[in-house]
């Protein structure tokens, strides 16, 4: 199947008028796939961390939403091992005029108001809860660690 | 190089209309008065390095209220007695004036930062001030309301209360102006030419208006979509206006950037329009003559509206210029005070905005975008535009895939409105007969598509490859 106009049309833009602090180059052998380069918003935990993470759009997209994941190892309470991101416009609030962009910019949201109520890491949670201080500073500490280039 | 001779060489070679050059700030003439000014204040002894320490600044007064400060700093310069912004739009002639306190029972002046002979040069003044043109500023229920009513003085206003700008009471203390004209002068000839300068800014604007409007209903008979030898036209049209929008010449049109842009941006992006239409060989198809000449006009306008944002941008900086140097020469620092009281700021900004709204409504809407028609889920022509009950309109395509897809919510607003729609029914056919005099093409392509895409439904992907090699 020959890509859908509006992939081409959102790639095209995301090429032309960047979001800021996000960067998204698909594949050239695979237009459905992305590259994605988060960069850590300033006055979080993650701040100066570059955070790498795989966007794909699936076949029927956009009826069903992107497939995103973090390759970058995170400490957020949101963000799982694996790099699974708990985030509701990626699921049950997904809808059909929701674009890339829009999703790009709310993981970045996420990485700056962490939501440990809504968690999908339980023990990272668990920890934000009981001393949100130490959490953060683990946070930071793995930002050190895994997200500086 | 020096600012006063960029600014004569911009003005001398950029092009600027004569009138324009004559109205624009009159930066030497101003830096003689600022020169008259300093030694006027030479001749009491009061050079800036002096002043400097002596002058209590307006924007100090609600920092600092100690009476010790009041008395190491017994020099006011206000720029007017009467200041209410926003109240109307002319401006108030300008009466500045260079105060000092002197003790009312002594007639002394204390400041440890005075030497021995300014200070005496000062008082003499005092002196000689108080017999003709001494002013007290002092509330009638004070203290000293006797010695006020002991003026000698008839002219004296002795209920001349302070404006809200005005020099502050000093209970205790006579406050003496020193007499300066030189700055009177250069405030009134600045001010004036502001004005002017705003004057030609309107006039510009109405002439503006006027081209707009000729080239906007010349555009409405080029572009007629029912008349058919505007057929080709309209697309070679659309491109160029669509390449103009993109390029978002005097406004940021993206999150990161939606500001207004300055002269040297917006002549970057409006040169960067003509060489992608020039690229695009769009000219080339304009065969008749008066599509060349509207978009000439087109160019025109956009390029008169350059060089008046040009134009106040040098008068600006000409205008921020000299106040600094007003300021650097005489350590009267009204820099920070002036731009707010005379409102010059925006000055092209707001041409631009206004130009550039009317040229959206008057020129480019008389071909529509695409983009402004495009469905909000496969962002191609909303072909066939099907309405819901929430009011958001789609693709009939897209409906269908939405319907089988059991995507009952509509997707901008999520009301549960999809699922009710019928394609019979929800027809916009308005909106269809609207698009098919526009956007022509696009609708046979889309149509194409549309009947592609069913027939896949329908028979699988065979169906595809089989109409393909076809
Ligand atoms: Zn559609
Ligand atoms: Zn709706």
């Amino acid at each position: 199947m020959a890509l859908p106009k509006r992939i081409i049309k959102e790639t095209e833009r995301l090429m032309a008028e960047p979001v800021q602090g996000i960067s998204a180059i698909p594949h050239e052998e695979n237009l459905r796939h992305f590259d994605v380069v988060i960069f850590g918003p300033s006055q979080s935990p993650y701040e100066g961390g570059v955070f790498k993470a795989e966007l794909f759009l699936p076949e029927d997209y956009p009826m069903a939403p992107p497939k995103v994941r973090f390759l970058t190892k995170i400490y957020h309470p949101n963000i799982d091992r694996l790099g699974r991101i708990c985030l509701d416009v990626l699921k049950s609030n997904w809808s059909p005029a929701l674009q890339i962009r829009t999703i790009l910019l709310s993981i970045q949201a996420l990485l700056g108001a962490p939501n440990p109520d809504d968690p999908l890491a339980n023990d990272v949670a668990q920890q934000w809860k009981e001393d949100q201080n130490k959490a953060i500073a683990t946070a930071k500490e793995w930002t050190e660690k895994y997200a500086k280039p | 190089m020096k600012f006063g001779h960029v600014f004569k060489e911009c003005l001398r070679n950029e092009g600027f209309p004569p009138e324009w050059v004559d109205s624009a700030i009159s930066y030497s003439q101003l830096k003689k008065c600022i020169n008259k000014l300093t030694s006027e204040l030479a001749q009491v002894g009061l050079d800036p390095a002096t002043l400097g320490k002596l002058l209590k600044h307006v924007e100090d007064y609600n920092a600092s209220t100690d009476q010790n400060d009041d008395q190491d700093r017994p020099f006011e310069y206000i720029l007017s007695g009467d200041d209410t912004p926003g109240l109307t739009k002319e401006r108030k002639p300008f009466q500045p004036k260079l105060l000092f306190y002197v003790n009312e029972a002594t007639g002394a002046l204390h400041s440890a930062k005075l030497d021995a002979e300014t200070k005496r040069k000062l008082q003499m003044l005092a002196v000689e001030m108080g017999m003709t043109d001494l002013r007290v500023f002092e509330e009638p229920d004070h203290d000293s309301l006797t010695s006020l009513d002991s003026n000698p003085d008839p002219t004296s206003p002795t209920n001349d209360l302070p404006h809200t700008n005005g020099p502050r009471k000093r209970p205790g203390y006579r406050t003496v102006e020193i007499p300066l004209t030189s700055d009177t002068e250069f405030f009134t000839k600045l001010s004036t030419e502001l004005s002017g300068l705003e004057a030609l800014q309107e006039k510009e604007k109405q002439k503006m208006h006027a081209e707009i409007d000729d080239l906007g209903k010349q555009m409405a008979k080029l572009t007629d979509p029912d008349r058919r030898a505007n057929k080709k036209l309209l697309s070679v049209w659309r491109q160029i206006f669509q390449l103009y929008l993109e390029e978002g010449v005097f406004f940021g049109t993206t999150e990161t950037d939606h500001t207004a842009h300055d002269a040297d941006k917006a002549a970057k992006r409006f040169q960067e329009f003509c060489n992608k239409i020039a690229q695009a060989g769009l000219v080339d198809k304009f065969k008749k003559k008066e599509n060349i000449q509207a978009l000439n006009t087109f160019i025109h306008i956009n390029q008169e509206l350059l060089q008046g944002l040009r134009f106040g941008e040098i008068n600006r900086t000409a205008m921020l210029k000299i106040l600094k140097k007003f300021d650097k020469q005489t350590a009267l620092g009204v820099k920070a005070a002036f731009p707010k009281r005379i409102e010059y700021p925006e000055f092209s900004e707001h041409l631009a905005k206004a130009v550039c709204a009317e040229v959206t409504t008057q020129v480019l809407s008389h071909v529509p975008q695409l983009d402004d028609y495009s469905c909000p889920m496969c962002m191609d022509l909303k072909w066939r535009p099907v309405r819901l009950s929430c009011g958001h309109v789609f693709c009939i395509r897209c409906l269908i895939v939405m319907q089988t897809n059991k995507q009952h919510n509509c997707p901008l607003c999520r009301e549960k409105t999809v699922v009710d729609a019928n394609s019979a029914e929800n027809l916009d056919l308005e909106l269809a007969d609207f698009l098919k005099k526009w956007f022509p093409d696009e609708v046979k392509a889309k149509q194409k598509y549309n009947e592609l895409m069913a027939g896949i439904d329908q028979y699988g992907e065979v169906y595809a490859e089989k109409c393909t090699v076809m």
